[in-house]
């Protein structure tokens, strides 16, 4: 049996189609629908225990949201941003208009923009999560605890729900088992080769912006034990890849696809929604939500627009690049993210000083672009291989 | 180059005793006998050098860079620079009242005024960060940062001790100086707020300049580390009020110019006038730039009492979002050239009220006092900044506001169609949006502005309410 005939999987597929009309149902009995940007600063804990049900708004991939935030922003907003702003205007995708509240997370410079936008039409309940981005000090933690004591006051008035300590640890406890479970499937793909696609792995995780908490946590139970016994996926010769980049959007896999396609095979994802998310845990005793505070502030490996960041991020990709025997690194960053972009360039001057090859990618979320960047990413994988074969 | 420096209001003593100096910091940026002589006609063209204090206030930027430049091989022990750092100039004041060892900069205005405004000479700056991180092209990077990073690539100013930025208005900056550390090995240091406040606090502000004094009071602890004396809370407020001269002066000729018809100073000045009130001086150094601006307000008052003024009076009246171009004056003077009268740009504007000064008590603490500049309209959400705005226009009685946005800043861009539209709806105004590069003269199009600009005057004009 293949992963992908795991009845598991199946049925997650099933519950996500249901899914839409299964939080509406819920809003008819005064459920609250909850929905957060991504990036790693919302403690999805905090609004589950409250009773409302979390959703992460993080859709992307596609074009016509994008060109539709042009009456409401420039061009120069990054297109993720962008899909944020379109998506609510095109009232096409269910879980953008069914929001009861949005959490919007004070992230980088664009995004932030996203939640101002929403907040100037005002017709949703809006909380902006201050996270400072400078989180080394003990003042910025004790701040963002502070934000977090106002979420969770928030989030007690919308749903009418206290959120007790037990609530708030029974919630880390799920999302522990969740983030513990994506961190083993994604070790196992330090096998050669990996026993699960990288696009795979990525829409996975995808799903668990939109999933039942509970039920995702038992689907990834078995697909982690299926893939235990798995067979590969690609051929063990396929060169492998580490993703570095600000995102990938659900419904942005151009370039995964790409990259598959060409041979190459990605082993491992640092990313806002990738190993960022799920490599560490949340202490789950004492003063809960200064644990949350620090386990999501400051013991997380930080985005970029966090202060002083670009160097913790590249001594973790260059530890990634050693446990995950990497050739090479594709950096996908999505067009008009300029601190992305900045920083494209210390990594490719680090990465050549410890001869690792990297392929800086950019993209919009059209379809122009496919060409020629299957041309870059296919030079690219061949070098690879090239190098493998002299060595 | 000695006829520059006269036209620019040195005395001959002056000229003999700093010939040497700025020749030396002219020549490391390139400019040629042919740039000084294009440096007077720019000077001459956009600027009115027969206005008592405006040779002085251009001299005075040219002294300040020079003092930047030639800062090490002058013998300054501790170099210092704030880049988009609001109310580092204070605490670069309390460091210069203490110690002639030390040289503070805030980068760049007086740099992007002589290098750019008069010399035309930035894109070269600008093209040698494009060769590092900074890649020109659809990314649209901010020139600032851009500026900053061509100047360490082309080792053009000395390598400073520290150099710190806030994040009170970007990420972008900060990200410049992160890289800057790791790849040039210049200490770097930041101070911080954050972005959270929602339209229903508003005004409230306190969480934040709290935040940000914090902030402030821990990046004052490193500074003490590397200049080696203790900054004490006195010694700050001290620079505070020192300023205070600096402060009222911009408020009086503010003043004239927001309600003065015709208006009695153009936008070109007004930036230089900005410059004179933001440069870091000690406690004994604040006499020039303070004169500077007294005078050039004196002859303001003259100018208005006379009914004289940069454009014809009953001109149409625009407020400009973000502040005017940095290095580049040609915008500012066509606006004047086709008679709209730009009453201001962007910059000091408090909430709620849309005030130059912040409303309230004045907070006790001094670092909070340096955390003021988050209450201006730039610092906000989009939802306070429209409201800010909207008061300011009110306030000033404009026909139109220009948004000629800045594209590599995204704060202040991506709010461009939504103010538009808070400023339609609540005001009925005209609002034009130009997409733009603050810091960059290669965004400029004379004949592209000049079209459009013409157009706007004349919707300015018939959508003005009869008397
Ligand atoms: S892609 Fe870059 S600019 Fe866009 S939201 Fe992510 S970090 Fe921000
Ligand atoms: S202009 Fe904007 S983006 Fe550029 S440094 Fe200043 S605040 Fe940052």
């Amino acid at each position: 049996m293949t992963l992908m005939e795991l009845r598991e999987l199946s049925d997650l597929d099933t519950h996500l189609g249901n899914r839409p009309a299964q939080l509406r149902a819920a809003q008819r009995k005064g459920v609250k629908v909850v929905g957060f940007f991504p990036g790693n600063y919302v403690p999805e804990e905090i609004i589950y225990a409250s009773g409302a049900l979390p959703i992460c708004l993080a859709r992307g991939g596609s074009p016509e949201p994008v060109d539709a935030a042009l009456t409401e922003v420039p061009d120069v907003i990054c297109p993720f941003v962008r899909a944020q702003v379109g998506e609510r205007l095109l009232k096409t995708n269910p879980y953008y208009g069914m929001i009861d509240m949005l959490v919007a997370p004070i992230t980088c410079q664009h995004l932030k923009k996203a939640g101002e936008i929403w907040e100037y039409h005002g017709d949703k309940e809006i909380f902006k999560l201050g996270v400072p981005h400078q989180n080394d000090a003990e003042f910025s933690l004790e701040y963002y605890a502070d934000r977090l004591r106002v979420m969770k006051d928030r989030l007690e008035a919308l749903t009418g729900n206290e959120i007790t300590d037990e609530k708030l640890g029974e919630a880390i406890t799920l999302y522990n088992r969740i983030r513990g479970l994506l961190r083993e499937v994604s070790l196992l793909r330090r096998a050669a080769p990996p026993p699960i696609s990288s696009l795979e792995f990525v829409k996975l995780n995808h799903a668990s912006f939109y999933a039942d908490p509970v039920f995702f946590a038992d689907v990834l139970d078995s697909v982690y034990h299926e893939l235990q016994g798995e067979k590969a996926v690609t051929k063990a010769e396929a060169p492998r890849l580490l993703l570095l980049g600000p995102n990938v959007a659900d419904g942005d896999y151009k370039v995964l696809g790409l990259v598959a396609a060409a041979g190459g095979e990605i082993v491992a994802e640092e990313l806002c929604e990738g190993i960022r998310y799920y490599w560490h845990d949340i202490e789950n005793e004492g003063d809960l939500r200064r644990s949350l505070a620090r386990g999501y502030l400051i013991d997380r490996l930080p985005c970029a627009f966090i202060r002083r960041s670009a160097k913790k991020r590249l001594d973790f990709a260059l530890k990634l690049v050693q446990d995950f025997d990497v050739s090479g690194i594709i950096w996908y960053e999505i067009l008009q993210c300029e601190v992305y972009n900045a920083e494209s360039y210390f990594f490719a001057q680090r990465m050549r000083e410890h001869n690792v090859p990297m392929l800086i990618l950019e993209s919009d979320y059209g379809t122009a672009d496919v060409g020629q960047l299957r041309t870059r990413i296919e030079a690219f994988i061949e070098q690879i291989r090239k190098a493998g074969d002299n060595d | 180059m000695i006829e520059l420096l006269k036209l620019c209001g040195f005395t001959d003593s002056e000229i003999e005793a700093q010939l040497p100096r700025v020749a030396a910091v002219f020549s490391r940026f390139g400019v040629t006998a042919e740039d000084i002589e294009r440096g007077k006609q720019r000077l001459n063209k956009y600027y009115d050098l027969e206005m008592p204090g405006v040779r002085q206030a251009v001299r005075l930027c040219i002294k300040d860079l020079t003092n930047m430049v030639l800062a090490r091989e002058e013998g300054k022990q501790k170099v210092i620079y704030g880049f988009m750092a609001p109310g580092f100039e204070i605490l670069g004041s309390a460091l210069l009242s203490k110690s002639s060892a030390v040289h503070v900069a805030s980068l760049f205005p007086s740099l992007h005024f002589v290098i750019g405004c008069v010399f035309d000479k930035i894109v070269p700056i600008l093209e040698a960060a494009e060769r590092k991180w900074l890649k020109s092209g659809k990314i649209a990077h901010c020139g600032n940062v851009k500026t900053l990073v061509g100047l360490f690539a082309l080792d053009l100013i000395p390598r400073p001790d520290l150099l710190v930025t806030s994040g009170f208005l970007c990420d972008t900056a900060p990200k410049a100086i992160d890289l800057i550390q790791e790849l040039y090995g210049i200490p770097t240091y930041y101070y911080d707020s954050c972005h959270d406040r929602e339209f229903r606090e508003y005004p409230d502000d306190i969480r934040v300049t709290g935040l940000a004094a914090k902030s402030l009071r821990r990046f004052a602890l490193k500074v003490q580390e590397v200049v080696g004396f203790e900054i004490t809370d006195d010694m700050l407020q001290e620079a505070i009020d020192a300023r205070g001269g600096l402060s009222t002066a911009m408020k009086n000729i503010h003043n004239l110019m927001d309600s003065g018809d015709p208006l009695p100073l153009s936008a070109n000045h007004d930036l230089l006038c900005h410059t004179m009130s933001t440069l870091p001086r000690g406690k004994s150094d604040t006499g020039e730039p303070l004169a500077i601006l007294n005078t050039i307000y004196e002859a303001m008052q003259d100018r208005v009492r006379k009914g004289i003024g940069a454009v014809e009076k009953g001109a149409p009246r625009v407020l400009a979002l973000n502040p005017h171009h940095m290095n580049d004056p040609r915008m500012e003077h066509l606006l004047g050239e086709l008679g709209i009268a730009l009453v201001s740009s962007e910059t000091g504007f408090f909430a709620p009220h849309g005030e130059r000064d912040p409303a309230g008590e004045k907070p006790a603490d001094p670092y909070e006092k340096l955390a003021q500049s988050l209450r201006t309209s730039l610092a906000q959400g989009l939802s306070a900044r429209a409201a800010i705005i909207i008061e300011a226009c009110r306030r000033l009685n404009v026909d139109g506001v220009l948004d000629k946005y800045h594209v590599g800043c995204r704060m202040g861009a991506a709010d461009a169609m939504l103010l538009k539209d808070a400023i339609t709806q609540q005001l009925g105004i005209p609002v034009l949006l130009m997409e733009w590069e603050g810091f960059d003269p290669r965004a400029y199009n004379e004949e592209q502005c000049r079209r459009r600009l013409e157009l706007f005057k004349d919707v300015l004009i018939s959508s003005r309410q009869p008397e």
